[in-house]
């Protein structure tokens, strides 16, 4: 019952040995295979979505950019409309304030023109009219009071047809 | 008188199953060996068929549980050996298993083959080699030679009388319990052939087997986790 005999010690050492061979190999090397792969796939994926997340960042950096660039385009092209508006704003009254004046002096012209017209009119009247008293009173006989007279009547004569 | 030849038959029989025509007797197979060689190609088979066909993604129940018995055991054995021993985790596993199933044969009608004190010497030589093995790989041929002065030089010889005795207590428990479990239900065999023996052989056929085999497991890890530390 307790007979030990090396021969069978040593098979049995070596069925051990093939033992964990076959588990090491088999059971152990598969599934570590599957679980590296796995882990790799999955460290993969995670560095993936992490650079995802940077580019996305970045993108969301340059869209805020160029939507403050837009802030300040607008920003410039509204102020350049105004200004061009407050231009073609001052250029038209001041064309319109020139003709004012322009024809303010026209008529101021016009009315001067017109005086001296009347002016002369009057003039050609008046020395029509003393050509006129001068023959009449070189024409009678007359006492200082008839030429007095006659004066008056040539002033009233004047004075109304003035 | 029954009961005499009972255990006469058990323990006296002749365990040689295949008889080599050289080497005088010396080099004959014992049971156990052909034995240990059945249940090593049906868990080779059971490992092929679990195995087969493994993928990454969409795994099938069968690869679940396949992987998932794979860490708990591995988790097990790196529990028991402590991170620094875990290279040796799967020595353990494999005695594990080899004690595993060895120590079950008894529900099949076989006399186990750790019931032959061949395969628990064999057992116990690996692993106080593999203890010893670990720890001159993490200390040192010096350093492992120093180990055995420690804590107090007084003690050395103790620890030199533990290389003959560590192997020799872990064979002769093993040897012990299988032998005793399975005297005993041939006992309880031979009493009551029918149902009885049923609920005793759930407990020494299995739940002792397999307490045995994580008893062996335990202790070279212990030791093997000492050795390394």
């Amino acid at each position: 019952m307790l007979n030990v005999n090396l021969w069978n010690i040593l098979w049995t050492v070596v069925n051990l040995l093939i033992l964990y061979f076959l588990i090491k190999k088999f059971l152990f090397g598969r599934v570590d295979e599957i679980l590296e792969k796995r882990r790799a796939e999955v460290e993969e994926a995670s560095k993936a979505a992490d650079e995802m997340i940077e580019e996305a960042k970045k993108a969301k950096a340059e869209y805020q950019q160029r939507i403050e660039l837009a802030d300040e385009e607008k920003e410039q092209i509204l102020a350049d409309i105004k200004k061009q508006g407050y231009d073609e704003y001052e250029r038209i009254v001041g064309e319109a304030r020139k003709k004012g004046e322009q024809i303010v002096t026209e008529a101021r012209h016009n009315a001067e023109v017109e005086n001296e017209r009347a002016k002369e009119v009057y003039a050609a009247q008046l020395a029509d009219m003393v050509v006129e008293a001068a023959s009449k009173i070189a024409a009678t006989k007359h006492s200082t009071a008839q030429d007095r007279e006659l004066y008056d009547k040539f002033i009233n004569e004047a004075g109304a047809g003035k | 008188m029954e009961i005499k030849e009972v255990l006469k038959e058990l323990l006296l029989e002749d365990k040689t199953l295949i008889h080599m025509p050289f080497g005088n007797g010396n080099c004959d197979f014992n049971k156990s060996i052909v034995l240990s060689w059945v249940f090593i190609l049906v868990v080779f088979i059971l490992i092929l068929i679990f195995t087969h066909n493994m993928k990454v993604h969409n795994i099938s129940k069968r690869q679940a549980a396949v992987e998932g018995f794979v860490l708990w055991i591995r988790g097990l054995a790196v529990g028991m050996l402590g991170e620094e021993g875990k290279d040796y985790a799967t020595y353990i596993i494999s005695v594990l298993v080899f004690l595993a199933c060895s120590n079950v044969m008894g529900l099949f009608g076989v006399v186990p083959p750790t019931m032959d004190l061949n395969v628990t010497v064999a057992l116990a030589l690996v692993s106080i080699v593999m203890v010893e093995v670990a720890g001159i790989r993490s200390k040192g041929v010096k350093g492992w030679a120093k180990a055995f002065a420690q804590p107090m030089a007084v003690i050395a010889p103790m620890n030199v009388l533990e290389l003959a005795i560590r192997p020799l207590s872990l064979c002769m428990r093993l040897f012990g319990n299988i032998l005793g479990a399975t005297v005993i239900m041939e006992l309880l065999k031979h009493l009551i052939p029918v149902g009885f023996p049923v609920p005793f052989s759930l407990y020494f056929d299995i739940f002792d087997g397999l307490i045995q085999a994580y008893v062996f497991v335990f202790l070279t890890s212990l030791y093997i986790k000492e050795a390394v530390e």
